[in-house]
Order: structure tokens, then C-alpha cells, then sequence
């Protein structure tokens, strides 16, 4: 996406009131204390194990911490984690990313 | 989130992925448009997963693409019961004649039970109720309506004042009343009581009329015992009524034999059992046993029914007793009592029931070839009074 199309995007969204993910294509990361993570508008499943879940987005990736990490729902753009959540970070991707 | 209703419905899979680009082959799998749940790590290299059935397919062509091995680890749901299923057939088979079986016999009338109505009425409903299709073993899927059955029953037997039908599960519940018809009062007619026999009377007593007799008359064959008319020749008659009760007397000749022949058996039996069909027997059981000339067989025969068919092979019971002849000789007097016996009871069943026999005497005794022949002289007291009508002449 170049850099216009996103400074765009931005100012749309904050003129018009609209709800960001929706606007920018970010992921939407909802959680239940540390037990559920609910993940929307990701594209990929990039790593799984128990300690540690990668997710793509359209912007960049996800990494979720945790212990005994199992997903208990997969579909097109939502995942459902669960387990004992212990971080997430934010990875942007620049351009060139996806 | 779009939540996958009625899971069981649909039928789940579980599986274990095992391959080097597990994640690329999941995410390829999401977006053909599977859904994945469940999905837990076995291993840097393996995965359990839950996966519908419907998605299998899919599942299936990715798999060599991706280089991942598959395992099932279990099938649940109706689709794979249904499988099971079809694989037992017989069980199948046996639960459909089971229900059928149970749906059968619970449609099928196993008895009728009609209270309320004495013997004949009874015999008579019965053999209407099997015109109608209502007997025991047939099926109520035809049968009508009790209140049909109510109706019909009251047009075809007059005798029938009311019945109450009901059905009861498996057995028919009839209640009915007698109509009880009451003759119409005949006009009185004018008559007298006359003696049907010669006798001396004993006993008696006019409900209606003038007795014309006393008590140790002799009155013959015929005479005026009472009559209706009230007042003398007055010609104004009433119907008489009553009992006149007097002694009669009877000329009895019997036969007796002095020697019998009796027929005893010893409580020995032996069972013999064969099928029947058409008349034709075929030994089954006991038949190889002979026997010397004195015995005595029964006979019974059993017959199967089933839903009121009846099967045409009948099983023949036989019996066979031992028998063993007796000659008895009777004294003079055993012979002697023995004849009065017969004479009392034949005679007691040719004359009416309220006749009572008083006294006998012998008369006569001969004896002749081994057979005594005695002429007896019987008392009896009986009812005598018959009702004459009287022509007035009008």
C-alpha cells in the first residue's frame, strides 16, 4: 500500500468516525483476561506450537505468548486461541511485506 | 463468529496432521472454506485437529500438495452411525420386525369380555360381534367404531335393551341389559282346574276359585277340582288358580341282571403323540409301544391358533389305559335294590319336576336266565290341577 493511500485511510476513518479495522485492514485482537485471544481480519497461520502462535495480517504479523496454546476455532479470517496468554506483539511489516 | 450448529448432526472427524508445512497446509485448508476446531499441538511436526465431514474432501486433495500425513483418530456423528448401520443389516432388520412385532400385537384384540348378560344373549353377541370382525386375534386397524359397533348390535339383536361398548387397549369391554318384555295381560279367561290323573289328594290350595275337592278325596281322571265360577250358577266365570296336590300311583316293570361286567383301570397310562392332517396321522412320539388286547384310549387333539388361523396340522394327544375286565356277581338283595334304583330315577324323569316319589312296593319277582324282572307299585306325590277353559257360549 503506498504511503497517500494510508494517510487517506487514516484521515477517512477518523473524519467520518469509522471503526479502524474496518477501514485499514487491521487485525481486531479481542481478550478474556489471558484465557481467550479472539483474532479477526487475520490472514494466516504462520507457526503453531503450544508456547508460541504466529499470525499474519495484511499489515504485519502477531506473535502470541503463551503456555499450553491450542486453537479452538479456525476459520477464513477469525481464530479463536486459547490457553494461558502471556504476551502479544505487534509486528509491522513495511512495504514489500505482503 | 459463525458457529457451526447441530455438530453431531453433520459428523466430526478427528485427525492428526503430521507434516513440515503444517501451517501453510492449515491455512490453504481455511481458505478453500474448511473450519478447523480444536486444534492442539502433539508436536513441533504433528497436530490434533477436529475437522466437519463434509470438509474431508477438501482436506484430502490439499493433503498431497502440503506433503502431510493424515490420520483418523475417531468418526463421530449420525453420517458414520448411519454407516454403521447399513454395515448390520440383520440388526437392522431385527429392530424393524421388533417394532413391527410390538405395533402388531398392540393392534391386535386379544379378548372380549361382555358382562351382565346371561349364557345365550352372551353366545348370541359373541357370534355377532364375529360377523362384525370382533374376535379375538384379529386386528383393530379395520374394526369399527365402538359406537358403531353399539349400534348395530342393538338394531341385529332385539333381546338387547342396551350395551355399552368400549375398547380397552387390546380387549373389548361390552356391558349389556337384558330387555325384559313383559307378556301383556291376557284377558282372564273362564276356567276351571281339573285332575290330569287319578290320585287321592293330599295337599291344596286354590289362589283363585272355589275348590270343589277336600283334602283325602279321590278324585279320577278329569273330575272338577275347582272351579271359576264364583257363585253358584251365577255363569259368571273367572280363571282359576292352584295347586292341587295328591297322590298317585304307578305300575313300574324293570330288568335287572344279577352278573356285570366291569371295565377297571389301573392308573397305568402311557402318552402317545402324533401330528394329524386331513385325517391322516403320522406317529411322533410313543408310538412304538404294543400293548395286549384290554386297554382304553383318549384321544385329544390340539390345535394351534394364531391370530385366529388355524393351523392345519393338529398334535394328537392318546392316552392309553390299561384296562382290566371284572365280573361282579350280585346277591339277591344287591339286584333287588339295585332295579328299584333304575325304576325310581326313569320314572322320576318322565313325570314333572315337583313330583316326589313317596313310596314303592314290589309286586312281582321272577327270575329268568340270570335277569330278575320286578313289577313295582310306586307312590308319588305330584300336581294334578289343570286348567280347563270353559266355552261360555256367548
Amino acid at each position: 500500500m503506498s504511503k497517500w493511500q494510508n494517510q487517506l485511510r487514516n484521515w477517512v476513518s477518523q473524519y467520518f468516525d469509522l471503526p479502524a479495522d474496518v477501514m485499514l485492514d487491521l487485525p481486531r485482537v479481542t481478550t478474556i483476561g489471558s484465557l481467550h485471544a479472539y483474532i479477526e481480519n487475520c490472514t494466516g497461520l504462520l507457526h503453531f506450537s503450544d508456547k508460541e502462535v504466529r499470525i499474519q495480517h495484511r499489515r504485519g504479523e502477531l506473535l502470541i505468548k503463551g503456555k499450553d496454546l491450542r486453537i479452538k476455532m479456525m476459520l477464513k479470517e477469525e481464530l479463536l486461541l486459547e490457553g494461558e496468554l502471556k504476551s502479544i506483539d505487534f509486528k509491522e511489516v513495511r512495504e514489500g511485506g505482503v | 463468529m459463525k458457529k457451526e450448529q447441530l455438530t453431531s448432526l453433520q459428523g466430526t472427524l478427528v485427525i492428526t496432521i503430521e507434516g513440515q508445512v503444517l501451517e501453510a497446509f492449515i491455512q490453504a485448508c481455511v481458505k478453500k472454506g474448511c473450519t478447523f476446531s480444536e486444534i492442539t499441538y502433539l508436536n513441533d511436526r504433528k497436530v490434533q485437529t477436529t475437522i466437519f465431514l463434509k470438509d474431508w474432501k477438501k482436506i484430502r486433495e490439499l493433503r498431497k500438495a502440503y506433503h502431510c500425513k493424515i490420520n483418523i483418530v475417531s468418526k463421530k456423528g449420525v453420517p458414520f452411525f448411519l454407516q454403521r448401520l447399513k454395515n448390520r443389516k440383520s440388526l437392522l432388520a431385527a429392530l424393524l420386525i421388533g417394532f413391527m412385532a410390538a405395533f402388531l400385537l398392540a393392534n391386535t384384540l386379544w379378548s372380549i369380555k361382555i358382562t351382565g348378560l346371561d349364557p345365550e344373549l352372551e353366545a348370541e353377541v359373541e357370534s355377532k360381534l364375529k360377523t362384525y370382525g370382533i374376535k379375538p386375534g384379529s386386528t383393530t386397524f379395520s374394526m369399527k367404531q365402538p359406537r358403531e359397533v353399539q349400534r348395530l348390535l342393538l338394531e341385529d339383536i332385539p333381546d338387547l335393551l342396551w350395551v355399552g361398548v368400549k375398547k380397552q387397549g387390546t380387549s373389548y369391554h361390552l356391558y349389556g341389559v337384558k330387555q325384559t318384555t313383559f307378556d301383556e295381560e291376557e284377558e282372564p279367561r273362564p276356567s276351571n282346574i281339573v285332575a290330569a290323573k287319578k290320585g287321592l289328594v293330599t295337599r291344596m290350595f286354590i289362589s283363585k276359585g272355589r275348590p270343589m275337592v277336600e283334602v283325602n278325596n279321590v278324585v279320577k281322571k278329569g273330575e272338577l277340582l275347582a272351579t271359576g265360577e264364583l257363585k253358584e250358577d251365577s255363569e259368571e266365570f273367572i280363571e282359576a288358580e292352584g295347586e292341587v296336590y295328591a297322590e298317585t300311583w304307578y305300575r313300574v316293570e324293570v330288568e335287572g341282571t344279577r352278573e356285570r361286567q366291569q371295565n377297571v383301570t389301573d392308573g397305568e397310562s402311557d402318552h402317545s403323540y402324533s401330528f394329524v392332517v386331513n385325517n391322516f396321522s403320522i406317529p411322533v412320539w410313543g408310538f412304538w409301544r404294543k400293548y395286549e388286547d384290554q386297554v382304553r384310549k383318549e384321544s385329544y387333539d390340539h390345535s394351534l391358533e394364531l391370530f385366529g388361523w388355524k393351523f392345519p396340522i393338529l398334535l394328537r394327544e392318546t392316552t392309553t389305559y390299561k384296562n382290566e375286565e371284572q365280573f361282579q356277581s350280585l346277591t339277591d338283595e344287591q339286584t333287588t335294590k339295585e332295579s328299584v334304583d333304575t325304576a325310581r330315577q326313569s320314572l322320576l324323569l318322565q313325570l314333572e319336576e315337583d313330583a316326589e316319589i313317596t313310596e314303592e312296593k314290589i309286586l312281582h319277582e321272577s327270575e329268568d336266565h340270570g335277569k330278575v324282572k320286578l313289577i313295582l307299585l310306586v307312590k308319588v306325590e305330584e300336581n294334578i290341577a289343570e286348567t280347563k277353559y270353559v266355552s261360555q257360549g256367548d
